[in-house]
């Protein structure tokens, strides 16, 4: 068994809502969770148990309130929560990659483009780069006319697609993925599940959330169950998740 | 000098008139001036000695002459001359002229010097216009009348502003005036006041003489003063001085006249020459035509000294106006690092800014908790206080709040358009990030803004002089930064605008041509125009339309991300800090309230005032 890359301990969320009453609401409880280099571990649970929002702690999209994540780095273990926001935002770009349901992408930039920066951030040089993102692109079967158009006028479906290649592209240690299929066609679903597959055998660690259990059957090698904020089952999908029918 | 008798002012009885009769008093004063004036003038014109090309100001008499005439001219040789001198006087090289006659009359008549026509008998020459071409003595004393002594009056109508350019020797703007001159002429066609770089220190006019008279004051054997009475100033070239005229490395200085003309009278092709009717000319300086006329010139020593190498040539100049019509792409950039081996770029701790009294004792009872920003103690406004941050190369740092917030006011005091109250500000590229830059002097705070810091500002005219071309707006930088070559100014002037995407066929336009976008695209041009190591941008798009912000916010991402450059970014739209930067700081009333990973605090918001501004930006 590989060493944990990401070590998730006692992690806490919640959100006070200033603008409404200062009410607050209670996200995650106090998550523990591992993922080995070559794991895919997939989160379920229903709606509001916490999947996305231990995502974005994770990213640091969102600031936990206390519990630790630690991403053991090339130069060594890294504690992602109380990490200067500069060493953050650096390491972001080459270690840890977060593919999120919805593509944001910089306004009027085309797909090659998104693609190949996210290749330059991970330390492909020029050329390098718009190859890698040429060559993902194509994988993803992405029309090649749209390449140079603004993502903005894509369909969800491509949209989708460029966001997955631009988080695949030369891909980071730590993989974060939200639903990164849930607006793809059979056929192009088809080839972003082999796509997410080969990944596990280059190493990476991916941290995902499926709203589709037939994806976790065929993807995951790990499933954590998550409801209000609590890990409340872990295992292989089919302990998890019931054998497929 | 003969001073009254001690007992004639200690007697008790004496009454003013009779304190006046037993004072010495010259025997006989027909003087125009008195001698307080005279002493005063010569003060003046000694100063004027020792600094070369320094204007003395002067308390400037009313002269029998009107002003603009040559009082200040009238007013040096009266102090200079003494009844031992033999003055020359001549008005646009003519020593007959009327104004010429009046003045010499005056002179003679006031001192009771000699006079004469021929350079070579005068001890002193006054002289209006012109050189004599008959080379002066080693102690001769050559009186210019100037008319407008201010080398910086045609780019700078502040009397201030002009004395600060002069003691800081920042001459960018007179620079850019001649880069303008060969873009829209394709010479430099400043004809009389050519400026020259006197003694290697200040910028000079040469107001009354013509181009062809300018290399002969440098390291001239005699002393030239320059004296202008309605403008009360006085400056000198002492003898062997240099005196250089302005121009860039590859455009050569040229002397008016055309090759082979000719006097009609005594044949000079050697002389400053003036049209006489149609395509006819004649000596400007009647002595020296007369003289060559009669044999008695030394023309061949003439001929030697005459500045013939220096006239025009339209073979040296060909093809000079067009705007490059292939750029290079810009240079990487390049970076120094820290002493202490951090990595940033600039480093601000603790800014703080009070508008009014109490400095930091206006502080209490005021920021967000207070829901003020006004002291209740002294009144005072506390704009910002206790900001600290710092960016690293390739860093970009938001700065985000509502109007009033105070983020600009943070971004005027690391630039120093606004003096901060307390704090410290460092840069790596200033003593390597040891030395306090809010400490230095206003000079050298305004260096910093030539080569390290680029500013652009919301509102395009702030950071340009809109009647200045785009390439003209460019070159104030470079040559403000020491480039002196004008083919190097163009490629790199268009080098930049095509990067910020300036069509090159606009170069050569003004300003004020320009629509708001493409102003905006020119001033962040000028902004890069010496490779900053740190950009700070107060607003960039705020003051565009949405198309057109769109385009400037692009370019801007696309810059950051290729200059390296550490950069702070104030807006008060998120969309744009959401755009340009991965940190941001949350401002309000003057404090930070917040601050994080940019996408953080747009998605997890936690101070109240953040979660409102987030929430009133989602449309």
């Amino acid at each position: 068994m590989y060493e944990p890359v990401l070590e998730i301990r006692s992690l806490r969320k919640t959100f006070t809502l200033h603008t409404v009453d200062g009410r607050t609401v209670v996200s995650l409880r106090g998550i523990d969770l591992d993922v080995s280099a070559g794991e895919h571990v997939a989160l379920a649970g229903a709606s509001g148990a916490g999947k996305s929002s231990l995502l974005r702690c994770v990213h640091r999209s969102y600031l936990p309130d206390a519990g630790t994540v630690t991403l053991h780095t090339g130069g060594g273990p890294v504690e992602l929560t109380a990490l200067p926001d500069r060493a953050m935002a650096r390491l972001r770009g080459r270690e840890l990659g977060y593919v999120a349901q919805f593509l944001t992408t910089p306004p009027r930039t085309g797909p090659l483009e998104v693609v190949a920066a996210a290749g330059r951030r991970r330390g492909l040089r020029g050329p390098e780069a718009s190859e890698a993102a040429a060559a993902a692109l194509r994988r993803l079967a992405l029309d090649e006319a749209l390449w140079d158009v603004d993502c903005g006028v894509l369909s969800g479906g491509e949209r989708q697609r460029v966001n997955l290649a631009a988080g695949t592209v030369s891909p980071p240690r730590v993989l974060l993925l939200d639903e990164p299929v849930s607006a793809l066609d059979p056929a192009n679903r088809e080839r972003a599940l082999a796509l997410m597959e080969s990944l596990t055998g280059r190493g990476v660690a991916v941290l995902a959330v499926y709203h589709d259990t037939a994806v976790m059957h065929r993807l995951a090698s790990r499933v954590v169950r998550l409801a209000d904020g609590l890990v409340v089952a872990e295992g292989s999908p089919d302990e998890v998740l019931g054998a497929v029918a | 000098m003969s001073s009254p008798s001690t007992s004639s002012i200690s007697s008790a009885a004496a009454t003013v008139g009779e304190l006046l009769a037993g004072s010495a008093r010259p025997a006989e004063d027909r003087g125009i001036l008195d001698e307080g004036a005279k002493r005063e003038i010569r003060r003046a014109a000694l100063s004027a000695v020792c600094v070369p090309g320094y204007q003395v100001p002067f308390g400037s008499r009313e002269m029998p002459v009107a002003r603009g005439w040559g009082s200040g001219g009238l007013q040096v040789t009266l102090a200079v001359v003494g009844a031992a001198d033999t003055v020359k006087v001549i008005d646009q090289g003519d020593d007959d002229g009327v104004n010429a006659t009046n003045l010499r009359r005056l002179i003679t008549g006031s001192v009771g010097c000699a006079e004469t026509t021929d350079s070579r008998e005068a001890s002193v020459v006054q002289t209006r216009h012109r050189v004599p071409e008959q080379p002066l003595a080693a102690d001769d004393v050559l009186v210019l009348q100037v008319p407008v002594p201010e080398p910086l009056r045609g780019v700078q109508k502040s009397v201030a502003e002009c004395a600060r350019m002069h003691a800081e020797a920042d001459y960018s703007s007179i620079w850019v005036s001649l880069y303008e001159d060969l873009v829209h002429n394709g010479v430099i066609s400043r004809s009389t006041g050519y400026p020259v770089l006197v003694d290697g220190r200040y910028v000079m006019a040469t107001t009354p003489i013509p181009r062809w008279d300018v290399p002969r004051l440098h390291r001239s054997t005699h002393l030239s003063l320059f004296g202008a009475g309605r403008e009360k100033r006085i400056y000198a070239v002492p003898p062997y001085t240099d005196v250089v005229p302005l121009t860039f490395d590859d455009v050569p200085f040229e002397v008016e006249g055309a090759r082979g003309a000719r006097c009609a009278r005594c044949g000079s092709v050697d002389t400053f020459l003036v049209e006489h009717g149609s395509a006819r000319f004649g000596c400007s300086d009647t002595e020296w035509c007369d003289r060559v006329r009669a044999g008695d010139a030394d023309a061949e020593a003439h001929r030697a000294a005459a500045p013939l190498a220096l006239l025009p040539e339209a073979a040296r100049r060909a093809g000079r106006q067009r705007p490059p019509v292939e750029t290079r792409p810009l240079p990487p950039p390049r970076r120094t690092g820290c002493a202490d081996g951090t990595d940033w770029t600039l480093k601000v701790d603790r800014i703080g800014k009070v508008h009014g009294p109490g400095g930091a004792a206006a502080v209490p009872g005021t920021g967000p908790e207070h829901r003020t920003a006004v002291s209740p103690v002294t009144g005072a406004v506390v704009a910002a206080w206790d900001i600290g941050f710092d960016v690293a190369p390739g860093e970009a740092l938001g700065l985000i709040g509502e109007s009033g917030s105070g983020k600009s006011t943070v971004l005027r005091c690391l630039v120093g358009e606004e003096a901060a109250t307390t704090g410290t500000v460092r840069l790596a590229a200033v003593d390597r990030g040891r030395t306090d830059v809010l400490s230095l002097t206003p000079a050298q705070r305004r260096r910093l803004r030539i080569d390290v810091l680029g500013f652009v500002h919301q509102d395009p005219a702030a950071g340009l002089t809109l009647n200045v071309t785009a390439g003209g707006n460019i070159a104030e930088r470079l040559t403000a930064a020491g480039w002196r070559s004008y083919r190097d100014i163009r490629a790199r002037a268009a080098a930049l605008l095509d990067r910020v995407e300036v069509p090159l066929v606009r170069m050569d336009d003004p300003v004020a041509t320009f629509s708001g976008g493409m102003r905006q695209r020119v001033q962040i041009a000028k902004a890069l125009a010496t490779d900053p190591a740190v950009l700070l941008l107060d607003e960039p798009t705020t003051g565009l339309d949405a198309s057109v912000a769109a385009g400037v916010l692009d370019l801007l991402r696309g810059l950051l991300a290729e200059r390296d450059a550490a950069a702070v970014v104030v807006s008060h739209d998120f969309g744009v800090i959401e755009a340009l930067t991965d940190r941001s700081l949350v401002m309000q009333l003057g404090r930070v309230v917040e601050q994080g990973l940019t996408d953080q605090l747009f998605r997890d918001p936690h101070h109240p005032y953040t979660q409102r501004l987030v929430a009133a930006a989602r449309r």
